[in-house]
């Protein structure tokens, strides 16, 4: 039962992060129809970007007060997510938005493989994963029989809070109109006064910052990043983002943590143990897609070449 | 808009079609060459590095017979990726062997040259290393591979062209004796040699430890799968039992995992006092501090994998132990020329663990070329006379008295355990394991 | 390039061209690098001398040498499509001297290697820069024209047509056949032994890219290619004989067969991605699984020590074999995609392809060899010899590993063949209809998801026997050869060569596997190469090289006669505003 509970535990930290991604995921797709292959690297940035103001920002006496160094690295990985974000879409993507389908998604690939790259040349050291530091109380909290740390404890919260947030601000806001409406019919939304260029790079904006804090708290959490988490984490956050609806902010959410206690609870309980739960992972995606394109909260698709 | 103004436009844009470039574009892009043009020719009087190019390596071969061409001596190790600092250390040591080589004119009339080739770890990346190598003339051998797995692509590869390969860090007993290596040795390779010693020696030896010295009787055991691990795993099973411990558990990850939580929380019900890692230290590290994060305060040991000090970087924490073979660099006496010639050749990393031991191979095998080229001109014929040397290659090296038996293991069976103490590894005990 | 056209005014061309040339012929003769490089004296003589003897020039200075004498005498000759051939011969010899020029910098330590130092001088590389910029300049002065056309039927009876168009084929393939060996051969095999390869091959490919651009702009590329689809036969069978006589020629040692084959199997691969991505538009991110499937079943059915099956089946039966469950897997791949379109395809394919990898690297049913892999596989052994050595064919010894490579020769041939019949089948047409617009093929009668299923299956058969070869000759079956990243370069080599070509699918698979071999000093910086180059290409030329005409059409916004859409839709309108001004008095129709 103990681990029962603890791999649930488990796959809740895990849903946490990947919500973070899945959240910019199904925004992108929702606003401008294009599996940005290339935010799973944002993800990494991000973490490398908090890993960057750790080593060199901050100086060494006050390096392990996490109160002062978690709001840096977060805010530094934010800052640098953003930025490739931004630089993604209006260097990579723009151009192609009246392109064939085939376009977008190859140069989406392009972009993710050189970010990766990039990173691995440029970054000191990263051919190999670099220690990330714990910048948070290294306390363990027992929750009954199960352990959790507060650095994990951190993570789940954040990220519910951010995607609260996030929704709330999509509701309520002006802003959050816009993009509602530029993701229903851009052309329309453009007669309205809205302009969709600013809209869209809104929304990779709030996709980028959310990645980054993932990214950062992840590192936090593992203590150890490489140049290639963006692709794995990439791919669970966009089958989470599918499983819960493309598109629904909600969705994304949910379906993270459910992608979360699938990877565990399968890895546990499941034949093949945890040698397979990527697999299952895979598996839920493949049924989702065929069975139930329009997920858990999504509306049916309608048909697209 | 009026109809002549709609019109005028388009003209205007069907005839620029062949060409917008207009005046002012023109005259802004002169002045921008101009520019150019001139900061061009102020820097070309400057910088260059024309010290460093008057060969260092000229004023040497100029001592020495070059002129019968290069020969090649090949390296395949991971030389990008997680284990690089270990490849890396590989790399650098067989360069500084083939540095002194050419120094003192071992081979007649032969400059020697290092080819390294990255295997990135991964045994088809070394499969096609390997293939390039062989197919490469003048290559006289190869010191090769670091993961065990790998050499098991790389070993018939070589076999094939006759390519003698001299393995620095290999473990596995099966890569020199087959598979049944405990009932029934049969060298599968002729061609293969190693400078390390064996699981099979290895295993045990940290088991005497862990159990007798150490005194934990309940041990869980975690892989990677890979050929080293499982191959270590087993070899330290087989001996921790028969010392009377007892195995509460054996899991596996994968390869490239670095999130262990799931199988963490898999052993934790059986409560066990020390953890034996099947692997490298790349996952080594974190496994053992995500360890400590979930509660299982316990000592993670090692092989040689990991033995280094990333693995204390990445999460070791005090208290973990490692075996490596051979003694410790640092207190061997052959080995501190090696150690000084080492630091005086300016590389940027350390040599690691098994530097010494890739020295060693090199040097069997430059030793042996001299010896079968001795002034005749070298062709790929030459090879199996050059396989025999190695064989019957015997000398003082880095890490001891270099030999192989007639299977090509090293003679030198002495294991070091370490601790990490202080945030370093300290050594412990330094031994042979006698069975 | 139309933009050049207005910096040099038309009446200069000419002197302008010409002193490009001039300035070739200058740098040819020119000093390159002031010193001896770190790693030892630059080929071709580069060093400390003025070279004084013309025809003993090579390499790089020999192609700039050529270039020059040949912009000089076209300046002077009336050559259709001479702007072209001009553009091309400087583009050529700038890019000799921009890649010389940024290596021998770069390796020397700063500009002073390759403009004065130490009271040496070595302006080579920079004149041939200025040349190779000037004659650009002068090419483009006047414009460039049309392709120039030739007639396809020379003499007068069909007989005399027949034969002059085999004699000029057979003389074209024999050119390529020579291309191809020099590019493979171009700056020696890279390594310890010879520092410089990458920048020669880079220089090499300069001139190359010249000379082919040259040649197409005399209109010869498309003469020729005209005249092989007009006698497809026998230019299939020319083609396949230069194949089998490229170890004859210089490339024929160890090391290049081995890379030649290598391609072999990718181009096999690309061409099967080519039928599910190319003809029918079925976007495919997990391609490379339906490889390893067959490798798998291959390395399984080889005898291998390490393998757990264990059965040891003659080679034609075991790729057969591995074809035939690669294809059920493709089939079983391909059956979601009847309710699955698009982008979502694309997903559940790669979520298959990750399936695979992790199932494959875990071992699973212990057919993999999981993290270990399955090393030692036996070569082929037809008729009696292993093909991993040498052969004697014609009393010829050829090396190590031309085997392979006649193997995948005749397998390539044959996917060819399958391709090409498939493309102008029923089956093939309805494919390119489910491609363009699935409803209205599926209006139309076809069945759409037998259709998709049957692309999946052809596609993966094709590659599970590409897979076979490819286990056997590398000897190892890893399951880290077939991951993601494979699938897309395999997926950019169909779309950089030109969706729905053979000859795409070829060119792109040579490119992508034959520029890390050559250039391996700039290995560390190739997968991020190779991520900008995908970015550009879907920017810049998203048809390809190669591009199938309708392709070309679709993705850059022209006609199929290649001009502009705006250009022509403009030009409609103007003519329309036209015809309306000269009679006001017919009522508009309230069209645009």
């Amino acid at each position: 039962m103990t681990t029962l509970l603890q791999q649930i535990a488990n796959g809740l930290v895990l849903g946490a992060t990947i919500g973070l991604i899945a959240l910019g995921y199904t925004m992108v797709y929702g606003i401008i129809q294009l599996i940005n292959f290339a935010h799973g690297e944002v993800f990494m940035v991000g973490a490398f970007g908090g890993l960057a103001v750790y080593r060199w920002v901050l100086p060494e006496d006050i390096r392990d007060d996490w109160y002062i160094s978690l709001p840096a690295m977060l805010v530094g990985g934010v800052i640098i997510a953003i930025v490739v974000a931004v630089l993604m879409e209006r260097l990579a993507y723009r151009p192609l938005r009246n392109a064939p389908r085939l376009a977008p998604l190859i140069t989406a690939l392009g972009v993710s493989v050189a970010l990766q790259e990039a990173v691995r040349l440029w970054f000191p050291d990263a051919t190999s994963a670099q220690a990330f530091p714990r910048v948070f109380v290294d306390a363990q909290i027992d929750i009954g029989p199960i352990a959790i740390s507060a650095s994990q404890l951190l993570l789940i919260v954040v990220s519910i809070v951010l995607a609260v947030l996030l929704q709330l601000y999509i509701s309520k806001s002006r802003m959050g109109r816009a993009m509602r409406a530029t993701s229903m019919d851009r052309d329309t939304a453009r007669l309205m006064g809205v302009n969709p260029d600013r809209v869209i790079v809104l929304t990779f904006v709030l996709g980028a910052a959310l990645a980054g804090v993932a990214g950062v708290l992840y590192g936090s959490n593992i203590n150890l990043i490489a140049n290639d988490i963006g692709f794995q984490n990439g791919i669970f956050a966009f089958t989470a983002a599918v499983l819960g609806g493309i598109g629904s902010l909600r969705g994304a959410v949910i379906g993270a943590f459910i992608i979360g206690l699938i990877k565990t609870l399968g890895g546990q309980y499941l034949p093949g143990g945890t040698d397979y739960d990527y697999v299952w992972i895979f598996v839920v995606l493949i049924l989702v897609l065929v069975f139930r394109p329009q997920g858990l909260f999504g509306e049916v698709e309608r048909m697209r070449a | 808009m009026d109809e002549g103004t709609v019109r005028h436009a388009m003209r205007q844009r069907l005839n620029g079609y062949s060409g917008e470039g207009t005046f002012n574009v023109r005259n802004q892009t002169v002045k921008a060459a101009a520019v150019v043009a001139a900061g061009l020719l102020v820097l070309s009087a400057c910088s260059t590095n024309k010290d460093e190019g008057a060969p260092a390596g000229g004023g040497e071969t100029q001592s020495c017979d070059t002129s019968k061409g290069t020969l090649v001596l090949g390296v395949i190790t991971p030389l990008s990726g997680e284990l690089s600092a270990l490849g890396l250390g590989i790399r650098n040591s067989a360069d500084l062997a083939v540095k002194q080589a050419n120094e003192k004119c071992t081979v007649e009339g032969y400059k020697l040259a290092l080819q390294p080739e990255d295997d990135q770890r991964n045994p088809q990346v070394g499969a096609q290393a390997a293939t390039k190598l062989a197919s490469t003339p003048n290559v006289i051998g190869v010191v090769s591979t670091l993961n065990s797995n790998v050499s098991q692509s790389v070993q018939p590869i070589l076999d094939q062209a006759g390519i003698v390969q001299i393995s620095p860090a290999n473990t596995n007993d099966t890569l020199t004796k087959g598979e049944d290596f405990l009932n029934n040795p049969k060298r599968p390779y002729k061609t293969y040699f190693r400078t390390c010693t064996v699981d099979s020696l290895q295993g045990p030896f940290a088991a005497n430890y862990l159990v007798e010295k150490a005194g934990k009787k309940k041990i869980a055991i975690v892989t990677n799968g890979l050929t080293y691990g499982e191959g270590l795993a087993n070899e330290f099973t087989k001996q921790a039992e028969a010392k009377g411990a007892q195995i509460v558990t054996r899991q596996k990850v994968g390869e490239k995992d670095t999130d262990f939580s799931g199988v963490i929380a898999s052993i934790k019900p059986f409560a066990p006092d020390a953890v034996y890692w099947g692997g490298e230290y790349p996952q080594g590290g974190p496994l053992s501090k995500q360890l400590a994060s979930a509660g299982l305060n316990v000592p993670v040991m090692g092989g040689d994998g990991i033995y280094d000090d990333k693995f204390i970087s990445l999460g070791g924490k005090d208290s973990d132990l490692a075996t490596s073979v051979g003694a410790p660099t640092e207190e061997l006496p052959s080995a501190k020329a090696f150690v000084d010639a080492y630091d005086k050749g300016g590389f940027s990393d350390a040599f690691a663990a098994y530097g010494a031991f890739a020295y060693d191979a090199a040097n069997a095998i430059i030793a042996s070329v001299g010896k079968v080229v001795n002034g005749k001109e070298w062709s790929d014929s030459m090879r199996e006379d050059l396989v025999k040397n190695v064989g019957e290659y015997s000398a003082d090296g880095a890490t001891g008295k270099v030999a192989f038996d007639e299977f090509g293991d090293s003679t030198n069976k002495v294991l070091t355990i370490y601790q990490v103490t202080g945030g370093k590894w300290e050594s412990v005990e330094t031994g042979e394991f006698e069975g | 390039m139309s933009k050049l056209s207005a910096w040099v005014p038309a009446a200069l061309a000419r002197p302008f061209t010409a002193v490009g040339g001039v300035l070739f012929l200058l740098a040819a003769m020119l000093p390159w690098a002031t010193f001896l490089l770190n790693d030892g004296a630059y080929p071709e003589k580069a060093t400390l001398q003025f070279f004084d003897a013309p025809f003993e020039l090579t390499g790089f200075r020999w192609h700039l040498l050529l270039f020059g004498a040949a912009a000089i005498v076209i300046t002077f000759v009336p050559l259709p499509g001479k702007a072209r051939v001009l553009r091309a011969l400087g583009w050529g010899g700038l890019i000799i001297g921009l890649v010389g020029a940024i290596f021998i910098a770069s390796e020397g330590g700063g500009l002073g290697a390759i403009t004065a130092a130490d009271g040496n001088t070595a302006l080579g590389s920079i004149v041939a820069l200025l040349g190779g910029i000037v004659l650009v300049l002068g090419a483009t002065a006047t414009g460039i024209e049309d392709l120039p056309h030739w007639p396809t039927r020379l003499g007068s009876s069909p007989i005399q047509q027949r034969l002059t168009a085999y004699v000029v084929l057979i003389v074209a393939f024999a050119g390529v056949l020579w291309l191809v060996s020099a590019t493979l051969t171009a700056g020696g095999i890279g390594g310890a032994a010879f520092p410089y390869a990458g920048p020669i091959f880079l220089a090499y490919l300069g001139f190359a890219g010249g000379l082919l651009a040259a040649l197409h702009g005399v209109g010869l590329a498309r003469w020729i290619s005209q005249l092989s689809e007009e006698h497809r036969a026998f230019s299939i069978v020319v083609l396949l004989a230069c194949a089998c006589a490229l170890p004859f020629t210089e490339a024929g040692s160890q090391y290049w067969m081995q890379v030649a084959a290598t391609i072999g199997v990718y181009a096999a691969t690309a061409i099967g991605l080519n039928i599910v991505v190319g003809l029918a538009g079925l976007l495919d991110l997990g391609y490379v699984a339906f490889l390893g499937i067959g490798a798998f079943v291959a390395a399984n059915l080889s005898g291998a020590a390490a393998s757990s099956l264990g059965w040891d089946l003659p080679f034609p039966l075991a790729a057969l074999i591995a074809a035939v469950v690669a294809g059920i897997f493709g089939a079983i791949v391909g059956s979601p995609t009847l309710r699955v379109r698009g982008d979502y395809l694309a997903i559940v394919t790669l979520a298959f392809g990750e399936i695979f990898y992790r199932s494959s690297q875990n071992n699973i049913g212990d057919l993999t060899g999981g993290s270990n892999s399955i090393p030692g596989i036996p070569p082929v052994t037809m008729f009696g010899t292993p093909f991993n050595e040498p052969f004697t064919l014609f009393g010829t010894e050829l090396p190590t590993g031309v085997l392979y490579y006649f193997l995948i020769v005749v397998i390539v041939a044959i996917i060819m063949a399958v391709f090409a019949n498939l493309k102008n089948s029923r089956i093939g047409r309805a494919w390119i209809a489910v491609r363009e617009d699935e409803d209205a093929a599926r209006a139309m009668g076809i069945r759409t998801g037998q259709v998709k299923i049957l692309a999946f299956l052809v596609g993966a058969m094709l590659a599970g026997l590409a897979g076979a070869v490819f286990v056997h000759k590398l000897g190892t079956a890893s399951y880290s050869s077939f991951q993601f990243l494979e699938s897309v370069t395999l997926l950019a080599a169909v779309i950089l060569g030109g969706m729905g070509t053979i000859p795409g699918a070829v060119l792109g698979a040579s490119l992508l596997f034959v520029l890390p071999e050559k250039l391996r000093e700039f290995d560390d910086y190739r997968l991020l190469v190779f991520g900008l180059a995908l970015v550009f290409i879907m920017r810049f030329r998203p048809q390809g090289l190669v591009p199938d005409r309708i392709r070309r059409a679709e993705f850059a916004g022209e006609t199929a006669e290649g001009k502009p859409i705006e250009e022509v839709e403009e030009q409609v309108v103007l003519e329309h505003e036209q015809a309306e001004h000269e009679a006001p008095s017919a009522p508009k129709e309230g069209k645009a």
